[in-house]
């Protein structure tokens, strides 16, 4: 049947074919079931949906306050009085604030900060290393100055900076954060594209004759974009570890619910003895950054190029 | 069959766990190298000739892979036979680079790239040519202190090594000019000009054939019993590849020591090798000298490869393709495994597996074609004689 | 047939030629310093004439370095060539014409002349041709990349990597692109069952077929084939070979088959043309090439190919190591490695300079200051009056020798270099359809005999 050219004859069958929709989504679903075999993942995967759960839920599981519900109801009789009393089971603090609320509705404003950040970061990132690196030559040169001079300071420091200047607010957390992290998906993505360029398969395209945009859309990105999937992942920990800094700070409104103030708010509190203040809270964000990595290195594995693909 | 051999692999079996079972990749392997002898180990890719000579210097990853079964005996002289798979960890270091040497296909990715040539040379000799180094600079072996052994070897400190330059001038100078000699003699043994200079240089500041030269000063620096070369030139031009052979020949000559060519090029074995053995899917289907198994081959296999060789004679369109493709080595059923791309496959081929069968004094085929060895005029079931087959050519 | 005269005499055919290549050079420039000037530039491709005969096979081969690879890029138009012309379709007479002329100005043509070259560069040339005959050009010039693996993109379905040029240049999808897309799978021994799967679910052999497919999507007329079975076991390039034989009888394709495997190339290629360090030294039909080489690169190739039957002739080698492409010999590139190079060859200071370098060590430690006039004077200090006299005995005792009009002379502990100033050797047409750009074998029509007595170059370890 197999002649000198190791053809197969007209005998192949016109196989009953699935759609490409369907392979590509078949190959997504093999990827997934990959990473959901490391049981760490696994772990990091369900703690982030009980996050998300709370943050959805938030209204349901805690009566929202009038007229911001991102301000604990203040329950005078009983300041800083310990977990299990008077029905706050995780405690108060100095100003009555219940700190189970403080923790559900936190976690909105974690994912809110978290994807905000990492969403506009990513997005802007992308373009601005996209441009450099397929452009090259002196807009690449000019590009990469100036996320060098970003990058020389350090991301705390920066956002703090940034921070102090807006005035104590949340959103501004969210900007300064946004401001000092989009560099680092500039860089990433320059050096991925740098090497996916020289990739053969971009030749072959070229001599195919595509327009550079969709030789960027088709051959660059997809193949370039793997480490900034890992990356973002990782930042959607890092970024609300870093706010919760900032907030410690004192860089957002005062009370508000936010993980990284309910830690301030219980600071003065533990050498008394009070420590479910800062202790629930501070899990809370160990919790939070502790699952995206965790998340974060499963995939980084799991779509390793070494791996990915044989 | 006497003891004279140096080198004997029997029933060797080397299996790699992956998610889908354990694939076979060396099965009941068997050959003998004898002292000075070029042996080439041939087969195309998966065919197992690496994982064979990797093997032989026990250096596959355990896991994934894992020795099953047999043993590669070595005869050391003056000690006495050494079952390497079965040996202790010392005893095979004491092998590995002294009886045993080893050069791979690229030489930029076995020389560390941070040192210079010198050093890396230096090393070895300080690993294992101690005593020479230190009876060059004129200090006895048995009584030389530890400062000098550490700095013979290239261990020492930079703290140490500057204290000694200080306190013992003399001494530090004959010490490091028996290193650099030693060094320089073997470089300029394998035919580089300006040993010194090389010596000073980095190894991206080498041209390939260079690096090739330099690996094998490595590997010969202990005169070993015993070359293995993982395909030493398939990285390199064909003007440099004919040199670096010929270097090879040159040295295995003057040391009178055996080489074990692992390639799949066999216009390189017909020149280089004296005896041939021929791998597939992680098998050995036949052996002989190089030159006669070449003009001669018994082995469907052998003959198809061949005949794939692009020549000019051979009318384009017409290269003699083995239909199919390697079969899986994963959980392999038990038949030839060349049967699904034979030309002459009979039943009995796809219901067992043919053993290596002696049909002349040193030729061995695996082939059910020569099973009653003696009588070569037995047709099986339609399948051509040997005589048939070689006319076919 | 006529020798041409003129330095730069071209390469033509007298028959149609898909490509022809005028003096294509490629150039990059090298960069040093904070401030990044160009120091040099690294002469990849320089100086390249070659004419590709529609419906044959020419093998390109050549070593690592050699610039094949870049050629074939910018024949693929995907790398711009930093000087000359390349030429699409001319046929026998306008390669002629094209290259009467292109040595002349514009004041120096006749206006029948004038003419004609504007047709030819508004037509055929790369670079001035319209819009829609260069698209029509990038239909009908296509590629298989050596590595199948990374020249597929790992996350598109077979079906977009061959569909693409479909999609590209005729505007298909949906069910049509997907019946042309399993014709084309057919055509290289694959089927319709593979239209839906990602490259590496194939093996090689596998994946340079749907390289190929790709390739001949468009039904194009010439295809570049850059080591298509390099990276495969010897079986399944088999397989491929045949099949790329196949295909071209069925599609009158021309090929373009860059290799440095001797073997495939005597097999497949009706011309070689050999390279060596960014110029062809050698064109011919393959036969003749290897029966009958004409220059000594070649021979050095064909001598040094391992073969499955004779004795291996060890006589002719190459010394030394192949020179930094920033800084080419003068004259004939290979004459420092020549075991045949004479006099004539294109000896300057720096063959001396390296000559001994390598040979005395301890002497070239000794050279205090040289002084470069340009490269074929210089004036070479020693340390003293003995090392500058060893240096002049050294000189004397080679072939470099009669390189230089007057013998160099010495003056305390100082040496005055003067060569014959050379220039660069060109392909020339030898014989009938036979260009070598040895200059000893364009002086006798054939290559010179080797002489075996210690020569400048004496055999070396590289």
């Amino acid at each position: 049947m197999t002649t000198k050219t190791g053809k197969m004859g007209a005998t192949s069958p016109r196989a009953p074919r699935k759609s490409a929709g369907t392979v590509k989504w078949a190959r997504r679903l093999e990827v997934g079931r990959e990473v959901l075999r490391n049981p760490l993942t696994v772990i990091g995967l369900s703690i982030i949906f009980l996050f998300l759960l709370m943050a959805i839920f938030a209204p349901l599981l805690a009566e929202p306050n009038q007229p911001d519900p991102y301000q604990s109801p203040r329950d005078w009789s009983n300041i800083d009085s310990p977990p299990g009393i008077a029905g706050h089971v995780l405690g108060t603090d100095s100003t009555g604030g219940d700190v189970l609320y403080g923790i559900i509705w936190g976690s909105r404003l974690s994912l809110q900060l978290s994807v905000t950040v990492v969403l506009f970061t990513l997005v802007f990132g992308t373009i601005v290393g996209s441009i450099a690196a397929m452009k090259g030559g002196r807009i690449d040169n000019l590009l990469m100055r100036i996320v060098d001079v970003f990058l020389s300071i350090p991301e705390l420091i920066f956002a703090l900076a940034i921070a102090a200047v807006l005035g104590p607010a949340f959103s501004n957390i969210i900007l300064a954060l946004a401001a000092v992290f989009w560099v680092k998906y500039a860089r990433i993505i320059r050096g991925e594209i740098i090497k996916v360029k020289q990739a053969e398969y971009v030749a072959a395209a070229k001599v195919v004759g595509d327009s550079s945009w969709n030789i960027y859309r088709k051959d660059v990105l997809p193949n370039a974009a793997t480490p900034l999937i890992v990356q973002a992942t990782l930042d959607m920990g890092n970024v609300v570890l870093i706010g919760a800094t900032l907030s410690f700070i004192g860089l957002a409104q005062a009370g508000l619910t936010e993980w990284g103030a309910l830690v301030s708010a219980g600071q003065s509190g533990l050498l008394a003895g009070e420590w479910w203040v800062s202790t629930f809270a501070g899990l809370a964000i160990v919790l939070w950054a502790l699952a995206f990595n965790l998340v974060g290195d499963g995939l980084r594995d799991v779509l390793d190029p070494k791996t990915e693909g044989r | 069959m006497s003891q004279d051999w140096l080198l004997k692999v029997e029933d060797l079996s080397v299996r790699f766990q992956s998610r889908g079972g354990d694939a076979h990749a060396v099965e009941g392997v068997n050959f003998e190298i004898q002292p000075g002898e070029t042996l080439a180990l041939v087969g195309e890719t998966g065919c197992g000739k690496s994982v064979t000579a990797r093997s032989i210097l026990r250096l596959v990853p355990e896991p994934p892979g894992k020795y099953v079964a047999g043993s590669i005996k070595l005869n050391v002289r003056g000690k006495g036979v050494v079952d390497i798979l079965s040996a202790t960890t010392k005893e095979v270091m004491a092998i590995r680079g002294e009886r045993i040497s080893m050069i791979f296909q690229d030489p930029g990715k076995a020389l560390n790239p941070a040192l210079t040539v010198g050093s890396q040379l230096a090393e070895v000799f300080g690993q294992h040519r101690l005593e020479m180094i230190l009876a060059a600079a004129g200090i006895d072996p048995s009584k030389a202190s530890r400062a000098e052994k550490r700095i013979a070897k290239q261990r020492a400190s930079f703290v140490q090594t500057r204290i000694f330059a200080l306190t013992r001038k003399k001494k530090a100078e004959t010490l490091q000019k028996a290193i650099d000699n030693a060094v320089a003699r073997s470089l300029a043994d394998t035919g580089i000009p300006n040993p010194k200079k090389i010596m000073k240089s980095y190894p991206h500041e080498l041209s390939g054939g260079m690096k090739q030269r330099v690996m094998i000063a490595q590997a010969l620096a202990c005169d070993p019993d015993l070359l293995i070369a993982d395909e030493p030139t398939t990285a390199l031009d064909v003007t440099i590849q004919a040199r670096i052979l010929e270097l090879i020949q040159d040295m295995q000559k003057r040391r009178g020591m055996a080489v074990l060519y692992i390639t799949h090029d066999l216009s390189i074995v017909r020149e280089f090798a004296d005896n041939i053995a021929v791998m597939y899917a992680g098998h050995i289907v036949e052996t002989g000298p190089a030159k006669e198994v070449l003009a001669n081959p018994q082995h469907p296999y052998t003959s198809g490869l061949l005949g794939a060789i692009p020549h000019r004679r051979t009318p384009r369109g017409e290269l003699a393709a083995i239909p199919g493709s390697v079969p899986q080595l994963i959980n392999p059923p038990t038949q030839c495994h060349f049967a699904s791309r034979c030309p002459w496959a009979a039943s009995a081929c796809k219901t067992m597996a043919p053993a290596l069968h002696t049909i002349q004094e040193n030729r061995k085929v695996a082939c059910f074609r020569f099973d009653s060895a003696e009588d070569l005029l037995i047709e099986n079931a339609g399948m051509p004689t040997p005589a048939k087959l070689a006319g076919g050519n | 047939m006529n020798v041409s005269t003129g330095s730069n005499s071209g390469h033509i055919l007298n028959t149609d030629a898909v490509v022809t290549l005028n003096d294509v050079k490629v150039h990059y420039p090298v960069k040093e310093g904070a401030l990044q000037r160009v120091t040099g530039h690294v002469k990849a491709v320089d100086g390249v004439d070659l004419s590709i005969a529609r419906g044959k096979t020419l093998g390109l081969v050549g070593e690592s370095g050699c610039g094949k690879t870049t050629l074939g890029r910018v024949i693929a138009a995907l790398v711009a060539p930093t000087g000359g012309d390349i030429w699409m379709d001319l046929s026998a007479q306008q390669q002629l014409d094209v290259n009467r002329l292109r040595d002349l100005s514009e004041s120096e043509m006749s206006t029948t002349d004038r003419d004609l070259w504007k047709q030819l560069t508004l037509n055929n040339r790369l670079g001035s041709m319209s819009k829609e005959k260069q698209r029509q050009f990038r239909r009908n010039c296509q590629v298989v990349f050596q590595d199948a693996f990374s020249s597929l993109n790992p996350r598109q379905l077979v079906r977009d990597i061959v569909g693409r040029p479909l999609r590209v240049h005729e505007q298909l999808s949906g069910e049509e692109l997907d019946r042309r897309v399993i014709e084309l799978l057919e055509k290289v021994g694959l089927g319709a069952e593979h239209l839906l799967r990602f490259p590496h679910q194939f093996s090689g052999g596998q994946r340079q077929r749907i390289s190929i497919a790709r390739a001949l999507a468009l039904n194009p007329e010439f295809v570049i084939l850059d080591e298509p079975t390099s990276a495969l076991d010897v079986s399944v390039q088999a397989q491929i070979l045949n099949l790329l034989v196949e295909l071209q009888a069925e599609m009158g394709l021309t090929y373009l088959f860059i290799t440095h495997d001797l073997g495939v190339v005597q097999h497949m290629a009706d011309d070689i043309a050999v390279m060596y360090l960014g110029q062809i030294v050698e064109y011919g039909p393959t036969d003749q090439v290897f029966d009958n080489p004409l220059h000594p690169y070649s021979r050095v190739l064909r001598d040094s190919n391992p073969t499955l039957e004779g004795e291996r002739n060890r006589d002719w080698e190459l010394s030394g190591t192949v020179p930094n492409p920033i800084d080419p010999p003068h004259g004939c590139r290979l004459h420092p490695r020549c075991p045949v190079a004479a006099a004539a060859c294109g000896w300057s200071v720096s063959d001396a300079l390296s000559r001994t370098e390598e040979n005395s060590p301890v002497l070239f430690e000794t050279i205090k200051t040289i002084e470069r006039v340009d490269d074929f004077n210089a004036q070479v200090a020693f340390d003293n009056e003995d090392g500058a006299r060893a240096f002049v005995d050294q000189l004397t005792n080679s072939s470099m020798n009669n390189a230089m009009p007057i013998p160099p002379t010495v003056s305390g502990s100082s040496v005055t270099l003067a060569f014959n100033e050379v220039k660069d050797a060109s392909l020339e047409q030898i014989q009938k359809d036979r260009w070598s750009s040895c200059i000893r074998s364009q002086e006798n029509g054939l290559l010179p005999e080797l002489v075996k007595t210690p020569q400048v170059n004496e055999k070396e370890g590289q």
